[in-house]
């Protein structure tokens, strides 16, 4: 279960986040939508340990992730954060020199475990197993993007991070990101995905839409309004 | 082996694969810095080179006037000296600011000193960063010095002889044939030059000089093609490293090293060409290039490490604070050219203006090219402890600046 409570960021002096609070189950996928620059990214860098919060608290599992150490101080666990998310970023996070399968290496404790994974796991249901011998340089949007997944899944992590992952992709891509995060909750894992995409937020159990560094929940049938930022 | 490891693998692994395009690049730039060196080569033997020296003089007597009007009239003075009679002052004033090249103090009642046998000291004064004009005028100086202490020396003794032997009635005669033999023989200036050396590039000769400084040019130009080696990687990369406990510190290490590793493959090219060269290349060059023996083996390697560790970091460096590809390569090129040339690495340091002398004196090419020529020509070239430990400090320096610009900037 995550619980984010009371969060809120900025940069320099202008807020981006003020207090920010939600809860998520295990299996849930919460969905957060809004214009550009209105804080998606932030909070979930925020969740992702990749960026600090000014106060408030998150917790993965009941394990405090950030929360107060006084006199204004914020304390990151840092090792709670790193076991309990995957973190997929809207800029892949790859070194386009290398193969597929040597980015994945870095990221995975052993080659018998990324084996596993390539041969029987959730990469290979990915289909990274076809060209883990390509460079990544050569591959398309989509392939890049399903390599960036295939590293936040690494040591399978319950709680999944996806910051725009459909972004710039075309529809058969984003129709296999779909059903991976389909899989990905059939199995328990919980997702907090950043969206403007309509197809991704089917699979939402709950859905937010940030405005002024504020998160309000969202009726479901008033997902087009949450997805242009109207409301 | 630990993500940390593999990370530094990674990017060992991504150097090895950049590798032939980042060859390519070298090979042209070798290409392009020979036609330069042949055509620098050949404009510089059709060039006679002139070095005039001009020189205060402070006269203090009427008479010593007319003698420096003697001296300065002299053919082998007259072709190398002016000379420019000054008050004290203002004499001392010229020296500080570089406009003469020395300073002559003439005493008062110098020709009547030397008449009586007291000698009263001519005092010469040269500047502290003394340029080609300075040494050769001391060379001359002390040449002529010595020259005439032995005369006088030849007379005295022949006097005190002469009274001995009850010769004095003789010793006019005894004195001029003296004389005659020192202006035949001794007193021949032109035959000093033949004989004594005065070199604009310090312990080294000409060929070991412009082997270090190309040497070295070459090196940080060799940086151009290295930036897809020590740039950042992504940000997103970067943060999610971060979040995985691979600090910043150490992927600015591991781009250092990868950084390290092309400088030195670069380097053992270079260093293969010159077996090649010292094995099938004409003897009489590799003697004249290997003159004064170089280091025993293992000083000669932990200096050449301390070398490509220096060259590295400036490199590193410069790609930092350009931050992008294209700015890092016009930037290393436009730094690695100014910076040698200030070292006195393509005109040689005795021919550049004082202040230019002073700045380029302690840039780090100019301690990159004492260390590098005295690989060639061994201890006479200057290479000491302290040149060592000052390119160590340039390589700390170099590198904790660019890991502080790469984290200014959020690049790490």
């Amino acid at each position: 279960m995550i619980t984010v409570t009371g969060l809120t960021s900025a940069y320099g002096r202008k807020p981006v986040l003020q207090g920010v609070s939600f809860t998520a189950w295990r299996g849930d996928c919460v969905g957060i939508v809004g214009a550009n620059g209105c804080g998606k990214s932030t909070l979930l860098s925020i969740l992702a340990g990749t960026l600090k919060p000014k106060s408030g608290q998150v917790s993965y599992y009941g394990r405090a992730a950030w929360s107060d150490a006084g006199g204004g101080r914020m304390h990151g666990n840092r090792e709670v954060i790193r076991r309990m998310t995957g973190y997929v970023p809207q800029e892949n996070p790859l070194i386009p020199e290398l193969s597929v399968y040597d980015n994945l290496r870095l990221w995975y404790p052993d080659k018998k475990t990324l084996q596993n994974e390539l041969e029987q796991g959730f990469l290979n249901l990915l289909g990274l197993d076809e060209f883990s011998a390509k460079r990544v340089s050569k591959l398309s949007g989509g392939m890049k993007k399903r390599v960036s997944i295939g590293i936040a899944m690494a040591g399978m992590p319950p709680v999944l991070l996806m910051d725009e992952p459909g972004a710039a992709l075309d529809l058969i891509c984003k129709e296999d990101i779909r059903r991976y995060l389909q899989v990905y909750l059939e199995r328990r894992g919980t997702v907090v995905i950043a969206t403007h995409e309509e197809s991704e937020l089917d699979l939402c159990s709950a859905l937010y839409i940030m405005k002024d560094g504020r998160l309000h929940q969202a009726d479901r049938c008033l997902r087009g309004e949450a997805l242009t930022g109207r409301m | 082996m630990g993500r940390k490891m593999r990370y530094l693998y990674l990017e060992i692994k991504k150097t090895v694969k950049l590798l032939p395009h980042m060859l390519l690049q070298i090979l042209l730039l070798l290409g392009l810095l020979a036609v330069v060196v042949v055509g620098a080569v050949r404009s510089m033997g059709r060039e006679a080179l002139a070095v005039r020296a001009e020189i205060a003089v402070v006269v203090r007597e009427e008479l010593a006037g007319l003698a420096l009007h003697y001296v300065e009239n002299i053919e082998s003075v007259s072709r190398f000296c002016r000379f420019r009679q000054t008050t004290e002052q203002e004499g001392f004033e010229l020296l500080n600011h570089g406009e003469v090249t020395a300073l002559v103090l003439m005493p008062e009642q110098l020709l009547e000193g030397i008449m009586n046998g007291t000698n009263p000291a001519v005092e010469i004064y040269f500047p502290k960063q003394a340029g080609l004009e300075a040494m050769f005028f001391r060379e001359m100086t002390e040449a002529g010095e010595g020259l005439l202490r032995v005369a006088q020396a030849q007379i005295y003794g022949a006097g005190d002889m002469a009274r001995e032997f009850g010769l004095t009635e003789q010793l006019s005669r005894i004195e001029t044939e003296i004389d005659s033999y020192n202006l035949a023989f001794a007193l021949d200036r032109l035959a000093l030059y033949d004989q004594e050396k005065v070199s604009a590039f310090g312990a080294v000769n000409a060929a070991q000089f412009y082997l270090a400084s190309g040497t070295i040019l070459f090196l940080l130009l060799a940086g151009m093609a290295m930036y897809p080696v020590v740039c950042k990687e992504k940000p997103a990369f970067c943060r999610q490293l971060t979040r995985e406990g691979t600090g910043e510190i150490w992927q600015s290490f591991c781009q250092w090293v990868c950084g390290f590793l092309c400088v030195s493959l670069f380097a053992g090219i270079l260093w293969a060409a010159g077996r090649l060269f010292a094995v099938f290349g004409p003897q009489d060059a590799v003697k004249y290039l290997t003159a004064g023996g170089g280091y025993p083996s293992h000083i000669g390697v932990g200096i050449g490490v301390v070398i490509l560790m220096t060259v590295t970091a400036l490199i590193y460096l410069v790609h930092s604070l350009a931050g992008s590809r294209t700015v890092g390569i016009l930037l290393v090129f436009v730094v690695s050219v100014v910076m040698v040339f200030l070292s006195g690495g393509l005109v040689p340091a005795m021919f550049l203006p004082q202040h230019v002398r002073t700045v380029g004196e302690w840039l780090p090419t100019a301690w990159l090219m004492r260390a590098v020529s005295g690989l060639f020509a061994g201890r006479g070239a200057g290479v000491s402890g302290e040149g060592v430990a000052v390119l160590c400090g340039y390589t700390v320096l170099c590198t904790a600046a660019a890991c502080f610009v790469r984290r200014s900037r959020g690049l790490l």
